[in-house]
């Protein structure tokens, strides 16, 4: 009888471990939902409505687009893009590579761009990524004040060599798409 | 009359166009967001992040047969179980002088999953999301899958070059540096 109980309560804790771990999951997957997803769907969907709906959309697409249809194009955007002075400011959020992503998104839906370079464009849009935030970053990772003094312009000269390393690679893994 | 009539249409037709667009990314992507999102928030806590410590002692080892685990494995590992921001605090495993490169590599891995693994960065799924969907809605879902695992498989190469090439200008910038103590 004691074996059967304790084959029970085993069975019973962890039947109720894995329930309560799926159901807080579901729960921090509706949080972040609410939080963090709809409010940028919000704030795209305004900006892309208005953009779309006022023409401007297409004129800075026209601006875009000679950029983003070719593999040079491609290259220069990653490097202005990726410029020690601008990528630090253009990190925040990633709002900056989420509209020019979404930009370039009605482009290809629309057929102008075509889908073999949606791959390098990815990369094109966001070799500022984390720039804005190497000290935070550092100081999560417990850096010395030291590290983080020669650790943002390193990380920030590194991108200038590695963006556009980037996209050439975007565009090699981009036959057959 | 007429003209105030037709300029309050065209008012309200700059956000009537907004709200299509909205419908569409809530009724086409949260519903399988949400899915994926639970499914591997349940799968982390069930393994327990705590679990990849060990890893990150090992790969703060000296040499460079230590530098695929430190620059690919250790930040992509991080950045799943972790997610964005937590992922950096694995850096703390680290010597001061590869902090920088493992900071570069991880933040670099927040976005190539998206496609397939959205919980690491659902606050900037559009970084992904808004060519993604620009490419399936004209070329389709085979498209958009076929392009989710090519972002997945370059974002993994680029991370290791990046690792790799900041640990070598933070070493350059490192001995250049004037010696203030």
């Amino acid at each position: 009888m004691q074996a059967v109980n304790k084959f029970l309560e085993t069975i019973g804790r962890g039947a109720g471990r894995v329930v309560g771990a799926l159901y807080q999951a579901g729960r921090d997957s509706i949080d972040q939902v609410v939080k963090n997803i709809l409010p940028f769907m919000a704030f795209i969907a305004f900006v892309i409505g208005i953009i779309n709906a006022t023409g401007v959309g297409n004129a800075l697409a026209q601006v875009l687009q000679p950029l983003a249809g070719t593999l040079v194009g491609l290259i220069i955007m990653s490097l202005i893009v990726g410029l020690p002075v601008l990528s630090p400011l253009l990190g925040p959020g990633a709002v900056m590579a989420q509209i020019i992503g979404t930009l370039l998104g009605t482009k290809f839906a629309d057929g102008t761009l075509s889908p073999d370079v949606a791959l390098p464009a990815l990369f094109a849009i966001n070799p500022q990524v984390g720039c804005d935030f190497i000290p935070v970053g550092l100081a999560l990772g417990e850096a010395e004040p030291e590290t983080v003094e020669v650790g943002v312009p390193a990380v920030l000269f590194s991108r200038l060599v590695t963006g556009p390393i980037a996209v050439v690679l975007g565009w090699l893994f981009s036959f057959g798409l | 009359m007429e003209a105030l009539a037709q300029a309050a249409q065209w008012f309200i037709g700059l956000f009537q166009a907004g709200a299509a667009t909205f419908t569409g990314l809530v009724t086409g992507i949260i519903p399988l967001v949400i899915v994926l999102m639970t499914a591997f928030n349940a799968l982390i806590a069930l393994v327990g992040p705590e679990r990849i410590d060990k890893l990150g002692e090992v790969a703060g080892r000296e040499g460079w047969a230590y530098m695929p685990l430190r620059y690919l494995v250790l930040p992509v590992v991080a950045v799943f179980f972790l997610t964005n921001p937590m992922a950096y605090t694995m850096g703390r495993f680290l010597p001061e002088k590869y902090k920088p490169a493992f900071y570069d590599a991880a933040v670099s891995f927040v976005h190539p999953p998206l496609g397939i693994f959205p919980h690491v960065n659902p606050g900037e799924l559009f970084v992904w999301l808004g060519i993604a969907q620009g490419v399936q809605s004209r070329h389709g879902d085979a498209e958009l899958a076929s392009l989710a695992v090519r972002y997945l498989i370059v974002g993994l190469i680029v991370i290791f070059i990046r690792g790799v090439v900041t640990e070598q200008i933070t070493r350059v910038m490192w001995s250049q540096r004037p010696k203030t103590a």
